[in-house]
């Protein structure tokens, strides 16, 4: 042995120590006696280790990529494999989801109007331009639908069933020329009839809508409800149709027109509900969806201020100084404050500027020449006998109160009585069309 | 004095790799940087220097922060190799440290086992021991060379039998 006594004595101390080392560490469940030593350890060597790191980084990289090279090709197969499928996957997703909000919102509005729809899902679609509009669902007599049924989806108002077949059924859409559709202004009791315009609807699809009284104001921006039809029979009452966007100015006819643009969008139709039957109570006004709360400015109008205040001789009655008796003055202010509240109620926004509602005339001017027969035949003194259409009523009216505002009168009246022609044609209008659309498959 | 500083930074900068480079490279199987350098460094210098040596590279191995064994393990298993090399590496010092490396993983692990160490069993260690051996012999000459090129380069006209009386004198 050429171990020294030295080297025997400080190997054994060595070890020694090492051994107790060892014993106190792990004595002391995780060296809380040695912590201090371990902390300043790490601190020290944590130091280097993290520069080291940093220097070496690169050469590391180099040398992992080369020890995955063998498998990388592999990976790389596998993850543009995995990445195609999850991509069909979530395109997939996409439109099941873009169909399903679709459905939501037509139940929504179904539910909305106790509605009871049958859903269904536009399959074709066949649109000669200026001809015919029409397409194809896949739900037919097996699902209960039934021609004449009204077509509606999430937006709105979108046709009706022409042909139900077995499985699938035909509808044609409001913007087909030929189909017309009892109408109403939403708050008011205003009536007419809406039908495509086809081609001439331009790409917003607009539709005409006919109003049956000329002396009501439309303002741009006011939307159109469905009026339904007798038995509900081809539609359904108060289905939103369509938010008016331009006034045609028609002075001397009885009627005047609009054009709306529809809140469904006839260039992308894709999930539908059938109607197969209709609310108890007509719903009126609340399927209509929320007034967008920014007001849009007003539209551009006519020039004419004529569109909105029509006719301005009604603001004359209102000026109490003024006319043939205080007495009738007030009352006929009183009658004109509750139009303007009405109206009020009616018109909530910018649209109702002050000016408009106190120069208004009577939402519904027959009401209002049924309960003030003297103050409306006063109002309007000038039998317009060039009406044509004039009822005898009204000429009769405008020969007994030979007052400058008996003329404006008289013409209401006529307007009222036309009105209700038109409105009696109105519901025989959609018939109509069907009759015509027969004629033309045939 | 300037022997130990340097034998001081040549263990710690092998720490410094092992743990900075070296285990995250591979860190399965890899050479054991230190242990090679402390057995160099005990051959080339004798059992007590070694042994010496073998507890502070030990010591300081079980401080490296990932560390989750006794303070202590390594030490022990150091120092002793640490003073066999110097023992053995009288006459043959690239043969010392490569029986020297391939008995410290078993004896590391030995040890853990009689600590109750859960991780260690003889299925891990027919497993484990081969590679980490094979790993020690292959960087072992390499090693060598680098520890004792300073030695060789700072006395080129020593003769052996001074290197042998100054490795007595540590």
């Amino acid at each position: 042995m050429r171990d020294t006594r030295r080297t025997r004595l400080t190997l054994g101390i060595l070890i020694g120590t090492a051994l107790i080392l060892i014993t106190v560490d792990h004595r002391a469940a995780h060296g809380s006696l040695l912590a201090p030593v371990r902390d300043v350890a790490s601190t020290v060597f944590g130091k280097f280790e993290g520069a080291t790191s940093a220097v070496t980084a690169p050469i590391a990289g180099f040398f992992k990529t080369l020890h995955d090279a063998p498998g990388a090709e592999r990976v790389i197969t596998d993850l543009r494999k995995e990445n195609a499928s999850l991509k069909t996957q979530l395109s997939a997703q996409r439109l099941d989801k873009a169909r399903v909000a679709k459905l939501d919102r037509m139940l929504g509005l179904a539910g909305l109007g106790r509605y009871r729809v049958v859903p269904a899902q536009v399959v074709a679609r066949r649109a000669t331009p200026g001809f015919e509009d029409a397409v194809e669902i896949d739900a037919g007599t097996n699902d209960g639908v039934r021609t004449d049924m009204t077509v509606l989806s999430g937006e709105g108002l979108i046709g009706r069933v022409v042909y139900a077949g077995p499985s699938t059924s035909t509808v044609v859409l409001l913007t087909d020329p030929a189909l017309s559709a009892g109408a109403r202004l939403e708050g008011g009791n205003e009536l007419g009839v809406v039908s495509g315009l086809g081609e001439a609807g331009g790409s917003d699809n607009l539709i005409k809508f006919r109003l049956l009284d000329d002396a009501v104001p439309v303002a741009v921006g006011r939307r159109i409800v469905s009026f339904g039809s007798q038995r509900n029979t081809p539609y359904v009452a108060g289905v939103p149709i369509g938010v008016i966007e331009r006034v045609e100015h028609t002075p001397g006819e009885l009627t005047r027109i609009a054009y709306a643009r529809p809140f469904a969008d006839f260039s992308s139709i894709d999930v539908v509900g059938v109607v197969t039957q209709a609310p108890k109570r007509d719903p009126r006004d609340s399927v209509l969806p929320p007034v967008p709360q920014p007001a849009k400015p007003p539209a551009p109008r006519p020039a004419k201020p004529s569109t909105e205040v029509w006719p301005p001789v009604e603001a004359r009655p209102l000026d109490p100084g003024r006319g043939p008796g205080r007495e009738l003055g007030r009352e006929t202010g009183r009658g004109a404050t509750d139009r303007e509240r009405e109206r009020a109620r009616h018109e909530p926004g910018p649209e109702a500027s002050p000016a408009v509602a106190r120069t208004a005339p009577p939402a519904n001017p027959q009401r209002h020449a049924r309960e003030h027969p003297t103050v409306a035949a006063r109002e309007h003194p000038l039998a317009d006998a060039r009406q044509p259409n004039a009822s005898p009523d009204a000429r009769k009216n405008a020969r007994d109160n030979p007052r400058p505002n008996a003329a404006a009168n008289a013409r209401r009246n006529a307007a009222a009585d036309v009105r209700k022609n038109a409105l009696a044609n109105a519901r025989d209008d959609t018939a109509d069309g069907k009759h015509r659309r027969q004629d033309r498959r045939a | 004095m300037l022997r130990n500083l340097t034998a001081a930074l040549l263990v710690f900068a092998a720490l410094v790799i092992q743990a900075g480079f070296v285990n995250r490279l591979s860190p399965r199987i890899a050479p054991d940087l230190v242990l090679l350098v402390v057995l160099s460094l005990a051959a080339l210098r004798g059992p007590l220097p070694g042994a010496v040596i073998g507890f502070c590279g030990g010591l300081a191995y079980d401080l490296l922060p990932p560390a989750d064994h006794p303070l202590g393990q390594y030490a022990l298993v150091m120092c002793a190799l640490g003073w066999l090399a110097g023992r053995l590496g009288d006459q043959l010092p690239l043969l010392a440290v490569m029986s020297c490396a391939v008995v410290a993983p078993g004896l590391a692990a030995g040890l853990g086992a009689l600590l109750g160490d859960p991780g260690v069993s003889w299925a891990v260690l027919r497993a484990a021991w081969p590679p980490i051996a094979l790993c020690n012999l292959l960087a072992a000459p390499v090693v060598l060379w680098a520890v004792s090129a300073p030695h060789r380069r700072r006395r080129p006209g020593e003769t052996e039998s001074m290197r042998g009386w100054r490795r007595g004198m540590a």
